[in-house]
């Protein structure tokens, strides 16, 4: 441990995974008081918890950028309105298709994908061209049985620089066997409106 | 040239009115109250108004010999760090207050575009499973808690943290082969 000056190796380093939970606050009090005792006094567990907190920070920004493509929920959709981000939302119905865009100044696009999860263990989510052909599959995605559907946040990224087209999400269980069963079809029939050439 | 001293022979020297030492003792504390700041402010600009405040008091308790125990200058650091905090919290309680009324009025926070490095993250987050990386981006978002996410997500918060901890181990690898 560096008491007194740097160069002199901590004997016991604190676990990555622990400073990254003290970073997040998800340490018991005790726990925490340990950790921040240790901090006082090395600088390499210091060294270490700054990484933590570079790899956190870029994740912050990364997840509120909306440039992810990623399942999330109900609560948390909730939450990132409230924190003032634009959010475009579109749900079709089940079977059915809707028209869709992005804007240059929407921070999040997402698609509400209303379903019957309480018979599925496992669901996979399928996009799909016009064609019916498979070009992404979001293998075992998390759900919850009672939640009536799938929120799946769409790169906003992505979608800006997308040309006109028409995509087709799939939502599919998977048996313990690996049969599939479509539980819903939905699609997006996109025009793009912001001007430039497609990405 | 007292970059090895012993924190305790560091605090009996400024208690002498060595002027060095203190220079030390600040060097060697302030990045430590600035990581204890930035954990419980959540700001940078607060985080070194800490150092700052801390550094201070320190100076000022060692000055007059006030610590006891020089082998404990780390614990009393902490100490003060503690209770700066909990005094920089009630003052910033009115700023609150007025930001209840008339936050709505402001601008809405706004990100910066990702950088290259970003760019990298981001590759690597897409790389994750979609229970790692819907984990992740609801908990990195805007710091939510285990319990939060788990509850969102239908599943225990031992989960979670074991999901999360596997999530960031992978970015780490990730990262480290991507830079």
């Amino acid at each position: 441990m560096t008491a007194a000056s740097g160069g002199i190796e901590c004997p016991s380093p604190i676990e990555s995974a622990v400073l990254m939970d003290y970073w997040l606050a998800m340490l018991s009090s005790s726990a925490e008081e340990a950790v921040e005792q240790h901090l006082m006094m090395c600088d390499e567990c210091g060294d270490r918890l700054r990484e933590s907190i570079a790899l956190a920070e870029g994740l912050r920004s990364l997840a509120r950028s909306g440039s992810l493509q990623v399942v999330i929920t109900e609560q948390f959709l909730g939450h990132v309105s409230q924190t003032g981000l634009r959010v475009r939302e579109y749900a079709p119905p089940r079977g059915g298709s809707v028209q869709c865009t992005v804007a240059a100044d929407d921070d999040l696009l997402v698609a509400r994908l209303a379903v019957d999860l309480t018979s599925a263990s496992r669901v996979d989510l399928s996009w799909c061209d016009l064609g019916g052909m498979e070009l992404q599959r979001m293998a075992d995605i998390p759900i919850r049985a009672d939640s009536g559907g799938v929120i799946c946040q769409q790169s906003i990224t992505w979608a800006k620089a997308s040309p006109t087209s028409i995509m087709i999400a799939r939502l599919v269980a998977v048996d313990d066997e690996g049969d599939e069963r479509v539980l819903g079809e939905y699609t997006f029939n996109h025009t793009r409106t912001i001007p430039g050439p497609p990405g | 040239m007292y970059t090895g001293l012993p924190d305790a022979d560091l605090a009996s020297r400024i208690a002498a009115g060595d002027r060095e030492a203190e220079a030390e003792m600040c060097r060697r504390m302030g990045p430590r109250i600035r990581l204890y700041g930035l954990r419980h402010l959540r700001s940078s600009s607060a985080a070194d108004d800490l150092v700052q405040q801390v550094l201070l008091k320190i100076l000022e308790a060692l000055r007059n010999a006030r610590l006891r125990e020089a082998d404990k200058l780390a614990h009393f650091v902490l100490g003060t760090c503690r209770m700066t905090v909990l005094d920089l919290r009630r003052s910033s309680q009115r700023h609150e207050e007025l930001l209840a009324i008339y936050g709505a009025d402001l601008a809405p926070a706004i990100f910066p575009a990702p950088t290259l490095a970003d760019r990298q993250l981001a590759r690597c987050v897409q790389a994750l499973n979609e229970r790692e990386r819907s984990v992740v981006v609801m908990t990195f978002y805007d710091d939510r808690t285990g319990a939060e996410t788990a509850l969102a997500l239908g599943t225990s918060e031992a989960n979670i943290r074991v999901i999360r901890h596997r999530a960031i181990q992978q970015l780490r690898v990730c990262m480290g082969a991507a830079s």
